[in-house]
C-alpha cells in the first residue's frame, strides 16, 4: 500500500497518477475533504481509494500510516507540516517521500534520536529544490567544471500556499541573494540581477535574479566546479518587487503574518501568466575545464506546468525507494536519486515538453 | 546626502563616512529587500516618496542623493539639462568616443560595408597676396598656439576605441605644416603637383590612431598665389568644428600676438559629463520616445542599385556640386521667412521629394548630421571636437499637398524629433538594426545643412590672413569620405553664395539616375528661390512604401546574408572560448553557439574590443569586417579557425 497525502491539490493529483500509472501497488489518497479524494482515486489508472484525514491529528495520521510501505506527502505548507508525517511513517515502518521539506524537514528529522532503523526518507523530491540539483549532476559526470549555470523559472500561478513557501524561502538555511560560488566558498554581493536577457529554452527575454540556495551549494561541493551561479528567473520584475516588498515590510519570518501578505505575490504571478502564458524552463550549462574528457554541456527541461511536473518527480522518487535505488536514511531528493534514471523518465513523459541534455 | 549615508549605514552596517558615493548599493552588501527598506526610510525621514523602479540595487549614493533632490523639488521633467560640464583633473586621461566618432571608428578598421581606411574631409581654398618668405613660419607657429588654445589638435585615438589629448610637449603632439613651394614652377607642374596633393590628400586622410587628426599643408604659387590644404579627421573634428579651426587658425596667422579668450572646457570634459546622461530621466524619457517609434519607422529610399554595397570597395565618393549665387541664395532666404521654413527644411524637403520620385515612394527614413552641441556650458561652441551625432528622420510626404506645405510638415516632423536628441541617431539605428535582425546601415541616406551656421558664429569667417594673404573662399576643392553612407546631400555657405553637393559611393549607382536626381534637386531649388515652386504639388507617387515586383537591387531591401547556424552549447573549445569573451564584454550570460553580438547588446565598438581581447585569447586577430559579418559565438569561431587554417 502507498498512502499518499495531499492528492487532490495541484502536484498531489499529479504524483497520485503516476505512482498508479507505474504500477507501483494500490494507493491509499488522503485528504481533509473526502468527496474529492474520491474523486481522485475513482479517476486513478490503479486500484485506489480514499481516505478522510487530517495530519495535524496524531491518531488519524497514524491510522493513515499504518500498513503502508511508504508514505508520500504532497501537502504543504511545508514550514508547518516539517517532519510531521515523516515521523508518523516511520513510527508505522513505511519509508517516506516529501514534495517539500528542504533542509529544515531533513534536519528536523535526522536530529531525534527516534530509532529509524533501516528506513528511508526523500524530501524535496519536486522541482525546486529538487530536479534543480539533481539534472545539472548530469553535466559533471566524471569530469572537473570551470563553471555550472542554474537559471530555473517562468511564469506560474503560485497558489495562496505555495506563495507562503516562497515568501518563507529566506535565510542561511535557504540560500544567499546575490552570491556566487567561487573556488570552495561562498562569495557575496558578487554578482547583480539580469535585466531583459534571451536564454536559450526561455520564450521571451526575462529578468533573472542570483540566488546561491543551499541546494546549489551541495551542487557545487558535491561536482567540485570552480564557480557556480544560481539564478531565479522572471518574466518581469513583479514577482522579485513583491517578494522583496513583503520581506521587507514583515521584518520576521512569521507564517501568519507572511500568508497575510501573500495576496500581492500571488497577484504578480497571475499578472505575468495573462502576460506570457504559462510556462516553465530549468537550464543548466556547464564550462568544462580546457582539455576535460568530452560530455555534454547543457541539460535543458521546458515544460507548462511546474506544479504537475512536481508531480511527476515525487512519483519518480517513490518509485526509486520502492524499487530499492535508495540507500536507507534521510536524503534531499537532489542527492539521492539517479540522475541519468530521473532524466529518461522525464523525457518521456507527456508533462514534460522537452528534455534535451546536449 | 548626509541622512542618506545615515540611512544606508543603517542597513548595511557601515560607519556612515564610510560609504563611498560611486559605489552600487549591491556591491556594498545591499541586496533588493534592502532597497526596499532603504526607500521605506527616505520617505519616512526625509518625507521623499521613492518609486520602486527608482531603487535599483545597482543604484548609487550619489546617483541615489540626486534623486531625491529632484523629487524633493518636485522638479519637473523639463528639459533643463540635469549635468554640468566641468574641466577634468587630468585633462589627459582617457575618455570614451561617443556614437558617431564610434561609428567612424568601426568604419576606419573596414568593420562593415561602405568604409574607407580613413573617415576624413578634405579641403583646399585659394590664397592671394601671400607673403611667400614669412607664410609658411606663421602658420606654423599659429598651429603650435592653438594647438594650446585647442588641445583637440593634439587629440588620439586608441587602439581599442578610446580617446585622449597628448601633453603639449610630447614628441609629435602638434601637427606639422607641410610646405610645397612651387613659386618657381611651371603651369604643368603646378596642375600635376595640385593633382596629387588633392588624390593623395582625398584617399589618405589622416589617422589619429597614429598621429594627429589634422594634416595641414600649404602651396606656395607663383604670383604670391596660394592654397591651404586641410585633411580632418571625422573622428577628430566635426563640420561645425572645422569652421572654428579655420576661424581661430586664420586669426591666429593674421596676429602674432592674437589671443582668443580661453576655453574653460574641452571636448573630453564635455564627453565625460555626458557618461552621466543615461542616468537622468529627461535621457531615459527621450530613449523611451524613440523606442515607442522604432517599430513604426520606414526604411531608407529604395533606390534603384547597380551593386549591393556589401560588394563594393569604395576609394573615395563622387560628387554632383551646384553653387547658386548671392543674389539667388538671398532670395531663396528670403522666400523661406516668408513662407515660415528654415532653408535647412527648405533644402531638406527637396531633398526628400528628390529622393521620393527616385526611389518611387514618399516614405522613407533619412539620417540627419546634427552639429549643434548640448548647450552645457558656455564655451561649448568655440570648443573644437567631434561633437556631431546623427538624428534619424523619418519623412512621409503627402501626394497632394504643395511643396509648401510639405516643407511645414517636414519642419513640425524634424522640430519634433530633434527635441528628443539626448539619445542619437546612431544608437537609435543600433537599435533598430538589432530589432530588425539587420546588419546593413540604417540610415544610409544622410542629409546635412550648415546653412546658418556662419550667422551663428557671428558672421563670415574672416578673409585677412596676414602673411597667408586673403581667402578666397569661393576657389576651393573638397572631397567628403563619410562610412556607411551610400549618399548623402550637404548644404553650405561659401562667403555669400551657398552650395549643395551630393556626395555619393559611385559604384553604387547608375551615373545618369544620379545626374537627372541633382539636376532635379537644383532645378527645384531655383523654383523656390524665385518662388514659383512653393505652392504647385510636386506630384509624388501615390505608394508610402516601395513594393517588391522590381527585381533589382534597391536600397533598404538588400537580402540580409542569411547565415543561420544550428543552435546549441557551445559546441568546443574554441565557441567557448568565443563565448567567454562575448560574455566578458557584453556582462550577460552567453549559452547558445547562435547568440549574435548584437542580439545580446552589443554594438560596433564593442566589437572591436572582442577581436582584440579574442586575438589575445586565441592567439589569431579577426578581422572587424568578419566578425561583424557572422557576429555570432558559432560564426567568429568559424571565422577564427579559418585563420588559424590559414597561418598552417
Amino acid at each position: 500500500m502507498i498512502g499518499l497525502l495531499g492528492g487532490t491539490g495541484a502536484v498531489g493529483r499529479t504524483a497520485a497518477h503516476r505512482i498508479a500509472a507505474y504500477g507501483l501497488g494500490p494507493l491509499r489518497v488522503g485528504g481533509r475533504d473526502l468527496s474529492r479524494a474520491t474523486a481522485v482515486a475513482a479517476a486513478l489508472p490503479g486500484p485506489a481509494h480514499a481516505v478522510r484525514v487530517d495530519l495535524n491529528d496524531p491518531a488519524e495520521l497514524a491510522a493513515f500510516c499504518s500498513g503502508c510501505r511508504v508514505v508520500v506527502n504532497c501537502a504543504g505548507p511545508t514550514y508547518q507540516v516539517l517532519d510531521t508525517v515523516a515521523r508518523a511513517a516511520f513510527a508505522a515502518g513505511a519509508d517516506y517521500v516529501d514534495i517539500g521539506g528542504e533542509l529544515a524537514a531533513k534536519d528536523a528529522l535526522s536530529s531525534r534520536d527516534t530509532d529509524r532503523g533501516s528506513r528511508i526518507a526523500v524530501f524535496s523530491a519536486g522541482v525546486m529544490p529538487g530536479l534543480s540539483g539533481l539534472l545539472p549532476r548530469l553535466l559533471a559526470d566524471g569530469r572537473r567544471l570551470r563553471r555550472l549555470d542554474v537559471y530555473v523559472g517562468g511564469a506560474a500561478v503560485f497558489t495562496p500556499l505555495s506563495a507562503v513557501d516562497a515568501l518563507l524561502t529566506r535565510g542561511p538555511k535557504f540560500g544567499v541573494p546575490m552570491a556566487a560560488w567561487r573556488e570552495g566558498r561562498i562569495v557575496p554581493n558578487t554578482l547583480g540581477p539580469l535585466h531583459g536577457v534571451r536564454l536559450p529554452g526561455f520564450p521571451v527575454p526575462v529578468h533573472a535574479w542570483p540566488y546561491l540556495t543551499t541546494e546549489a551549494q551541495t551542487l557545487a561541493v558535491d561536482t567540485g566546479a570552480d564557480e557556480v551561479r544560481s539564478y531565479n528567473v522572471f518574466v518581469s520584475n513583479r514577482l522579485p518587487d513583491a517578494l522583496a516588498s513583503v520581506w521587507a515590510e514583515v521584518a520576521d519570518t512569521d507564517p501568519a503574518a507572511l500568508a497575510h501578505r501573500a495576496d500581492a505575490v500571488t497577484r504578480a504571478s497571475r499578472l505575468d501568466r495573462a502576460d506570457f502564458g504559462a510556462f516553465y524552463v530549468m537550464l543548466f550549462t556547464a564550462r568544462p575545464h580546457p582539455g576535460a574528457p568530452p560530455g555534454p554541456t547543457r541539460v535543458l527541461l521546458t515544460a507548462v506546468d511546474s506544479y504537475a511536473l512536481s508531480g511527476v518527480v515525487t512519483a519518480l522518487a517513490t518509485r526509486a525507494v520502492l524499487t530499492g535505488s535508495v540507500p536507507e536514511g534521510v536524503h534531499l531528493a537532489a542527492e539521492a536519486l539517479d540522475p541519468d534514471a530521473t532524466a529518461a523518465a522525464l523525457h518521456d513523459d507527456p508533462l514534460v515538453d522537452q528534455l534535451t541534455v546536449l | 546626502m548626509k541622512e542618506l549615508a545615515g540611512i544606508w549605514s543603517e542597513l548595511l552596517d557601515l560607519p556612515p563616512d564610510e560609504i563611498p558615493h560611486d559605489v552600487g548599493f549591491l556591491r556594498l552588501g545591499g541586496d533588493s529587500v534592502l532597497a526596499v527598506r532603504m526607500s521605506a526610510l527616505v520617505r519616512k525621514r526625509l518625507g521623499v516618496a521613492l518609486a520602486l523602479s527608482d531603487v535599483r540595487v545597482e543604484t548609487t549614493l550619489g546617483e541615489l542623493a540626486e534623486l531625491v533632490r529632484r523629487r524633493a523639488s518636485g522638479e519637473p521633467t523639463a528639459r533643463a539639462l540635469p549635468i554640468k560640464v566641468t574641466p577634468r583633473p587630468d585633462p589627459h586621461a582617457e575618455f570614451p568616443l561617443l556614437p558617431l566618432q564610434q561609428g567612424y571608428f568601426v568604419g576606419q578598421q573596414d568593420g562593415w560595408e561602405l568604409s574607407y581606411d580613413s573617415a576624413h574631409y578634405y579641403l583646399d581654398y585659394a590664397l592671394t597676396g601671400v607673403d611667400g618668405d614669412e607664410a609658411a613660419d606663421a602658420l606654423a607657429d599659429a598651429v603650435e598656439r592653438l594647438a594650446v588654445h585647442q588641445p583637440t589638435l593634439r587629440a588620439r585615438v586608441t587602439s581599442d576605441g578610446r580617446q585622449h589629448v597628448l601633453p603639449v610637449a610630447a614628441p609629435g603632439a602638434v601637427p606639422q605644416v607641410r610646405v610645397h613651394d612651387l613659386r618657381e614652377a611651371s603651369a604643368e607642374e603646378i596642375a600635376a603637383a595640385l593633382r596629387d596633393v588633392r588624390h593623395e590628400m582625398s584617399t589618405r586622410g589622416p589617422d589619429p590612431t597614429r598621429g594627429p587628426g589634422l594634416d595641414l599643408r600649404l602651396t606656395l604659387l607663383p604670383g604670391g598665389e596660394g592654397r591651404l590644404h586641410l585633411g580632418l579627421s571625422l573622428l577628430i573634428f566635426d563640420g561645425w568644428s572645422s569652421s572654428v579651426l579655420s576661424r581661430d587658425l586664420l586669426t591666429h596667422v593674421a596676429d602674432w600676438n592674437a589671443a582668443l579668450p580661453p576655453l574653460e572646457i574641452h571636448f573630453g570634459d564635455y564627453v565625460t559629463s555626458l557618461a552621466e546622461l543615461p542616468a537622468t530621466e529627461t535621457w531615459q524619457a527621450d530613449r523611451d520616445w524613440w523606442w515607442s517609434r522604432l517599430d513604426a519607422l520606414p526604411g531608407p529610399p529604395a533606390l534603384p542599385l547597380a551593386a549591393d554595397p556589401q560588394e563594393v570597395r569604395p576609394i573615395t565618393m563622387g560628387n554632383r556640386e551646384h553653387r547658386w549665387s548671392a543674389d539667388r541664395w538671398a532670395a531663396l532666404r528670403q522666400q523661406c521667412t516668408s513662407r515660415g521654413v528654415t532653408p535647412s527644411t527648405a533644402m531638406l524637403t527637396a531633398f526628400g521629394v528628390v529622393l521620393a520620385r527616385w526611389a518611387g515612394h514618399r516614405r522613407m527614413l533619412l539620417n540627419s548630421l546634427q552639429l549643434n552641441r548640448l548647450p552645457l556650458h558656455p564655451d561649448v561652441q568655440r570648443v573644437v571636437g567631434a561633437f556631431a551625432a546623427t538624428m534619424l528622420l523619418p519623412l512621409d510626404l503627402d501626394p497632394a499637398a504643395t511643396f509648401a506645405e510639405l516643407a511645414t510638415a517636414v519642419q513640425a516632423t524634424s522640430g519634433e524629433h530633434a527635441a528628443h536628441n539626448l539619445v542619437t541617431g546612431v544608437e537609435v539605428g543600433r537599435e533598430l538594426a538589432r530589432r530588425r535582425g539587420s546588419r546593413r546601415p540604417v540610415g544610409p541616406v544622410v542629409f546635412q545643412s550648415v546653412l546658418g551656421v556662419d550667422a551663428a558664429m557671428g558672421g563670415r569667417p574672416p578673409e585677412d590672413a596676414g602673411p597667408l594673404g586673403r581667402v578666397v573662399a569661393t576657389d576651393y576643392f573638397h572631397q567628403l569620405r563619410t562610412p556607411q553612407v551610400a549618399i548623402e546631400v550637404r548644404c553650405f555657405e561659401l562667403g555669400p553664395e551657398m552650395g549643395a553637393v551630393f556626395s555619393l559611393v559611385d559604384e553604387l549607382f547608375e551615373a545618369d539616375q544620379v545626374t537627372a536626381a541633382f539636376a532635379e534637386f537644383t532645378a527645384l531649388v531655383d523654383t523656390l528661390a524665385d518662388g514659383s515652386g512653393w505652392d504647385r504639388v510636386p506630384g509624388l507617387a501615390e505608394a508610402a512604401d516601395p513594393g517588391q515586383e522590381d527585381g533589382g537591387l534597391r536600397l533598404g531591401l538588400l537580402p540580409e546574408p542569411a547565415v543561420r547556424h544550428q543552435e546549441g552549447p557551445p559546441a568546443d573549445e574554441l565557441e567557448q572560448a568565443v563565448a567567454d569573451v562575448f560574455e566578458e564584454l557584453l556582462e550577460v550570460p552567453v549559452l547558445d553557439r547562435g547568440a549574435d553580438f548584437f542580439g545580446l547588446g552589443g554594438d560596433s565598438l564593442l566589437a572591436v574590443r572582442a577581436v582584440v581581447r579574442l586575438a589575445k585569447e586565441v592567439g589569431t586577430p579577426v578581422p572587424v569586417r568578419e566578425f561583424l559579418a557572422d557576429p555570432t559565438v558559432a560564426g567568429v569561431a568559424l571565422a577564427v579557425r579559418s585563420r588559424l587554417g590559414d597561418q598552417r
